[in-house]
């Protein structure tokens, strides 16, 4: 795969490099990615494995719906589509080929769109595609024309198409050499065009050779003498789905910069993001008479004059020590200017130096751009070596953007890893850890205990032992995006209710109360005298995450307008509480949506200050 | 809530005359002690301390304290009652605070500051001296003094221009270990030994620290000189540790009572900008209105209230109201710390930890249950190398996590360590192409030169005891956005209207690679750069940036800046002779003046502004001493005008302070300068060179600045006006 992959790279790369130059004018206006699902619809797809296991089609189509369901979540402007060659029917913008049924053409995929997917499924999914579709004649060929015209046909900008062969059968043409021909010619147009083909080929019974046929079809790989090393057909709905996942997703790197070892010495080297925190969309306005979105426009004007305001007519201010602090807006930027964008070696430490708390946030991970600097990946690969095998990481000052201030990051070498079947499941590179500053660090009253005896932590052991399990990083989905989801879904699809979904980090209290079984007593008896209750709360304390019935116990907390007076001239406005805070804003007539301390009180001293 | 510890803190600053005595070619201790006061004051201003502060100064020349009565306390001066510390105490501190003619018992009026303070509103009252002891102490009343200080719990600390070692050295005869040797040689003020009131007044303070603390009362003794050294940065944010009270548990019957504090996590400033008016710097005057337009040719605004809240799913927007939202979203039980299952160490990767943060969690205080079986857990994990994945949720508004808890084990505690994973929807699973590839394969000789370089910048080496030393902890380094926005605040707080001061040395020093590292990797570099051939490939369109889109205007600061930095590298001699000059000082503003003007990193009009300023503040003084200053500056200013044949400057300001002169009673001052200079407009010299007639009739003043004058004429000038 790696060399497949080297080939996909170098073409995503200088796609990515045209696209670079366009956003440093618009960010904006880069072009959309999109994805053809082509699936063969033969009566071989449909032939189910032994023991029931699904057939090869059912596999294909919860693999399609799943990148639909991920592209409405993680890319919605994305556009796929979904086309089935060797059809007894035929559906096609022109109706020009036989045999080639364009289920879904190119669009952002929707709500719709998943159900449609969804009906293909299972046994009744088999016999619905029998019926509109039907199993024939096979000309690849054809379908990979009429796919080349979904593209022409779509007016928007693309910058990524990708072209993905769902089959199993390794001669779909019998042998027909013409056909064959054919189908290599408008593969080869179709690359031409910048389409990426992959095959994402099945079981077969006898094996499935890629040397027969589709080694000619699908975008080679660079070095000829080594064919793509992903020979094993998928047999599993997880294998395939994972090495779609890893097609589709399209790498974008948050930076390009220069490593810097020392003067003259540049490694240009892409920045990626390891994990970035998924979160709920934001909300979008619509206007309640016909459900249109509405955008929003934004200005600011003179309070007194009622005039706009030009950015140039406004400057920044900070208040410390009772004095308003003002600036102009390119002396903010400008102090936040340190170095031009670069990560600079500062030296080396060894691997155990670096602190397993001294963690700030999310990695990233740092891979050579021999497109901007040749050579790059030569130095990358030999520092990854070297640090490797003498166990330490590089300390570097990094400065991601203009005006932005340095962080410090270890550059942790990571080597590339595959799986039994040559997918890579860890690539190579270095993972950039921010290191925290003095700042970050919180100093903490630590409280001392007597250690556990040795009875005491064997018991432990027991029950620790009793509940391990494998970690994997992918295991777990947030709840709370998945619930939101759903429920769009069923708004969206008109269902009744949303489709349940299941709370992966909810603990599986009975499984584990039941595998422990008596060890939690006899923990609890070596730990705990009869007498205690870990569970009692320590005191009666209210609640204070619990919203409503707490409002009539909150004593009214006026506080006279001299003593706030007294508060702001001495400075000492901070003593103050929250709701004593809250209470005066209220008392002052100051509305305030902030419920941060400091807004209060900065609302707070700009009211008395009138 | 619990109310907040108080403290207050009385700074006393002996300004008594011998404090402005020093040798030649060092500094005062009295500007040493200004320093001092003005440095702690700044980083109490900006990290928003809530303590309060008080400035009383001991020998001044006039008396201002609640206990003046009965010639009793004289000369003691209390220039501020305790407030939270602000600019106008920073202001107050830089133009209030001179050296005046008077002396006191510094170590009496210590008592008359016990006295006056109000003790009992605070919780802690800290009470600091920046004196030279030179002045007579009487130990008569020593016993009593120690006794009411311990009675009110003040705590003392003592500052002065001299280590307080260096007598104990001498008594050793010799036997003083390197240390104190290169202290006594390299501190100012000890070279010239103490007086006999100083030694004296020094064995008092001795006296004094160790019967109120035994142990390490000597510890609050400090220099002039360390403090500036240890105050030259803002102080770290410091954040009170939150309490998370909550129970681990483990199924559905076995829990244990935790307390979580963050312990790392990625820290902000509290405050933010804020947009104001350019012309009246007011917030109020500003206000920012969103609107809401519909997508037609009239972009037509709708109202608010007409609209109503939608999400995309895919293709489709689905309005989705607020109400339903929160009738539909997922919900759950609260703040929780539940383990699913444990899993090996090495199967949880450091670069996929997420979120902000780290947690540490504790066994309650004054749960001695709880920390053994939290013990047990945490003894446990650590000898099977297992970690605790655990569902996390810090309240029930928050969303849950799911995280894991590592063992920690310390000579002084254990806790476990928690970070947040990541979700499925977090991870970006890229993959890159094999580096294990014939093209990029590194030959031996590549490897060996990557090898001597990475040995050759080893920041952690054994010393010859075996002790690994760590010389780049960055862990040490203050956030440099926090130091440089502080710097920039404080500059433009103190001194409006000049430009921006370029950053700290020290700062700059921080953040670079140490000196004996880049000094040792200079070779190894050198062979990596003729191993590796490195050629960066022409890039079509370079980065266009809003300066050269809208041309030179906002370029400015960046061109300006990096014209600052050539300037440095040519005086950077300069530099090191003067320090870093970046505003004309009060301690000899002549020079700051003549480098200001020499690094040009200010206009000259800004300077010369800077200058006047400053003159005016000294005569505002009406002392001799000070006009001899102003003198000194004035000639100085005349000098490097006629130096930049720009004399408009200085000739209007001379016009200027000459009309003021009846007005202000300096008619003394302006006799002295017209004595000490051959020519006070500049146009005078050129008179010399030129052969133009002078003009005779000098009767109209306003012709001054442009017209040459003979001295004969000014003179007389001076005295009609």
């Amino acid at each position: 795969m790696a060399e497949w992959n080297a080939f996909y790279q170098n073409e995503e790369a200088d796609e990515e490099q045209e696209e670079g130059e366009e956003s440093a004018v618009n960010y904006k206006v880069t072009g959309r990615d999109s994805l053809v699902f082509l699936v063969d619809a033969s009566k071989e797809m449909f032939i189910k494995g032994e023991d029931g296991e699904p057939s090869n089609f059912d596999i294909t189509m919860q693999c399609v719906r799943s990148v639909y369901t991920s592209k409405i979540i993680s890319s919605h402007r994305d556009l796929v589509a979904l086309v089935f060659y060797g059809t007894e029917k035929s559906k096609n913008p022109r109706n020009s080929f036989k045999h080639v049924y364009v289920y879904h053409d190119l669009d952002e995929p929707g709500a719709k769109r998943v159900q449609d997917v969804e009906a293909l499924r299972g046994e009744r999914g088999a016999r619905l595609a029998a019926d509109t579709m039907g199993s024939g004649e096979v000309s690849l060929g054809d379908a990979l024309w009429c796919c080349s015209n979904l593209y022409s046909d779509i007016k928007l900008r693309l910058s990524h198409k990708r072209l993905m062969i769902f089959t199993c059968m390794d001669q779909p043409h019998g042998g027909d050499s013409t056909k064959d021909r054919q189908a290599r010619t408008k593969a080869g147009d179709l690359k031409e065009t910048g389409v990426v083909i992959d095959l994402m080929h099945l079981m077969k019974p006898g094996g499935f050779d890629v040397s027969l046929f589709f080694c000619d079809i699908v975008s080679p790989p660079e070095d000829e003498s080594e064919l793509g090393l992903q020979v094993e057909p998928c047999g599993k709905l997880d294998d395939l789905q994972k090495r779609v996942q890893a097609k589709q997703q399209k790498k974008r790197a948050m930076a390009r910069v220069n490593l810097c070892l020392g003067e003259g010495m540049n490694v240009a080297v892409g920045v990626y993001a390891n994990a970035v925190t998924a979160r709920k969309p934001s909300a979008i306005r619509l206007y309640r008479e016909t459900n249109e979105p509405v955008h929003s426009k934004t200005r600011t004007f003179h309070t007194q004059t009622g005039s706009l305001l030009l950015p140039s007519e406004t400057r920044k201010a900070q208040v410390y020590g009772n004095r308003q602090i003002v600036m102009e807006k390119d002396e903010v930027d400008t102090i936040k200017k340190f170095y031009d964008p670069e990560i600079f070696l500062i030296g080396f430490k060894p691997m155990e130096k670096l602190k397993l708390h001294h963690h700030i946030r999310p990695s990233v991970l740092l891979y050579p751009e021999e497109q901007q600097v040749t050579g790059s990946s030569c130095v990358f690969a030999a520092l990854l070596k070297k640090c490797t095998e003498k166990k330490v990481f590089a300390v570097c000052r990094y400065t991601p953007r203009r005006n932005y201030p340095p962080r410090f990051v270890a550059l942790v070498p990571q080597r590339e890893e595959v799986d039994e079947s040559n997918v890579q499941v860890t690539p190579p590179g270095f993972n950039a850890i921010f290191l925290p500053f003095a700042d970050d660090i919180r100093k903490l009253d630590t409280p001392q205990f007597p250690t556990a005896s040795d009875v005491q932590v064997d018991k432990m052991k027991e029950i620790i032992t009793k509940m391990r399990f494998k970690y994997r990083s992918d295991a777990f989905e947030n709840p709370v995006i998945q619930q939101h989801y759903r429920n769009l879904e069923a708004l969206a699809l008109d269902m009744l209710a949303p489709e349940s979904i299941e709370d992966f980090i909810m603990p599986k209290v009975e499984q584990i109360d039941r595998r422990l079984g008596p060890l939690v007593d006899e923990f609890k008896e070596l730990v705990y005298p009869a007498s205690y209750n870990p569970d009692s709360k320590p005191a009666a304390k209210r609640k204070t995450a619990d919203a409503g019935g707490g409002d009539e116990k909150k004593p009214k907390v006026e506080i006279p307008e001299a003593e706030l007076r007294a508060h702001i001239k001495n400075g000492t406005l901070g003593k103050l509480t929250v709701p004593v805070l809250k209470e005066a804003c209220k008392q002052f007539g100051i509305r305030t949506t902030g419920t941060k301390k400091q807004e209060l009180m900065d609302a707070l001293i700009a009211q008395m200050a009138k | 809530m619990a109310r907040a510890a108080k403290s207050a803190l009385v700074l006393c600053m002996d300004v008594g005359f011998s404090m402005s005595n020093s040798p030649p070619g060092e500094e005062p201790p009295f500007d040493q002690a200004k320093k001092v006061i003005q440095k702690f004051v700044q980083r109490q201003v900006f990290s928003e301390s809530k303590d309060e502060m008080a400035l009383v100064l001991f020998g001044t020349d006039a008396t201002k304290n609640p206990l003046d009565q009965d010639g009793q306390y004289q000369h003691i001066t209390v220039r501020r009652q305790l407030m939270a510390p602000d600019f106008e105490l920073l202001e107050e501190i830089e133009n209030h605070v001179r050296p005046e003619s008077q002396q006191t018992d510094c170590i009496f009026s210590l008592v008359a500051v016990g006295l006056f303070i109000q003790v009992k509103k605070y919780d802690r009252l800290n009470i600091v001296l920046l004196t030279d002891l030179s002045t007579q102490v009487s130990s008569d009343n020593l016993d009593v003094i120690i006794g009411n200080l311990g009675k009110l719990g003040i705590t003392l600390q003592f500052f002065f221009p001299f280590p307080m070692e260096e007598e104990e050295h001498n008594e050793e005869g010799g036997g003083g270990d390197g240390d104190g040797d290169r202290r006594g040689s390299s501190r100012p003020g000890v070279g010239k030994g103490l007086s006999r009131e100083q030694k004296q007044g020094l064995e008092m303070v001795r006296d004094i620290m160790l019967s109120l603390d035994e142990d390490e009362g000597l510890d609050q003794v400090y220099t002039f000189s360390e403090a500036i050294e240890q105050l030259f940065m803002f102080k770290h944010i410091e954040r009170r540790p939150m309490a998370w009270p909550c129970q681990l548990t483990i199924g559905s019957s076995l829990s244990i009572r935790i307390v979580g504090y963050k312990a790392v996590t990625d820290e902000k400033l509290k405050k933010m900008w804020i947009t104001v008016d350019a012309q009246t710097s007011k917030r109020d005057d500003v206000k920012r209105e969103t609107v809401y337009c519909l997508d037609d040719d009239n972009e037509t605004e709708v109202q608010k209230d007409d609209t109503i809240q939608g999400f995309r799913y895919g293709s489709d927007i689905v309005p989705f109201s607020k109400v339903d939202q929160e009738q539909m979203k997922y919900k759950h039980d609260g703040k929780c710390f539940a383990v699913l299952g444990f899993t090996k160490h090495d199967s949880i990767h450091r670069h996929l930890f997420m979120g902000s943060q780290t947690i540490k969690m504790f066994a309650p205080k004054d749960d001695e249950h709880a920390g053994v079986a939290l013990s047990a857990l945490i003894q446990a994990l650590d000898k099977l190398n297992m970690v605790a994945i655990v569902r996390y949720a810090y309240d029930r508004r928050c969303n849950p996590q799911v995280g894991a808890a590592f063992p920690c084990i310390k000579q002084t505690y254990e806790c476990l360590v928690y970070v947040q994973l990541p979700f499925m929807e977090d991870l970006r699973q890229f993959s890159f192409p094999s580096l294990e590839n014939k093209k990029f394969t590194p030959s031996e000789s590549q490897l060996a030169a990557v090898d001597s370089l990475i040995d050759s910048m080893m920041l952690v080496e054994e010393d010859e005891n075996g002790q690994k030393e760590d010389m780049y902890k960055v862990h040490e380094i203050p956030n440099p956005a926090f130091q440089r926005l502080f710097q920039c605040l404080h500059h433009r707080a103190v001194n409006p209207g000049t430009p921006l001061p370029t950053m700290e040395q020290w700062l700059k020093d921080a953040l670079e690679r140490p000196s004996a590292i880049s000094e040792r990797c200079q070779a190894p570099l050198e062979e990596m750069k003729r191993k590796f051939p490195l050629k960066a490939v022409e890039k079509k369109k370079e980065l266009k940036t809003g300066a050269q889109i809208f041309g030179k205007g906002s370029a400015e600061p960046d061109a300006k800046k990096s014209k600052v930095d050539e300037e440095e590298e040519e005086f950077n001699l300069a530099k090191i002779s003067e320090g870093n000059v970046t505003s004309v000082g009060s301690v000899d503003p002549a020079r700051d003046f003549r480098s200001l003007i020499n690094q040009k990193s200010l206009p000259f009009g800004e300077v010369c502004q800077q200058l006047t300023h400053r003159i005016e503040q000294l005569l505002s003084n009406r002392s001799t001493h000070y006009y001899m200053k102003c003198i000194t500056c004035i000639q100085t200013f005349r000098e490097q005008s006629v130096k930049l044949g720009n004399a408009d400057l200085y000739n209007s300001y001379l016009q200027s302070l000459k009309k003021s002169i009846p007005n202000s009673g300096l008619q003394v001052f302006w006799d002295l300068l017209v004595q000490g200079m051959i020519s006070l407009f500049i146009g005078e010299e050129k008179k010399e060179v030129e052969t133009e007639p002078a003009v005779d009739d000098a009767g109209d003043v306003d012709d001054l600045v442009s017209v040459c004058l003979n001295s004969s004429a000014l003179k007389y000038l001076m005295f009609v006006s």
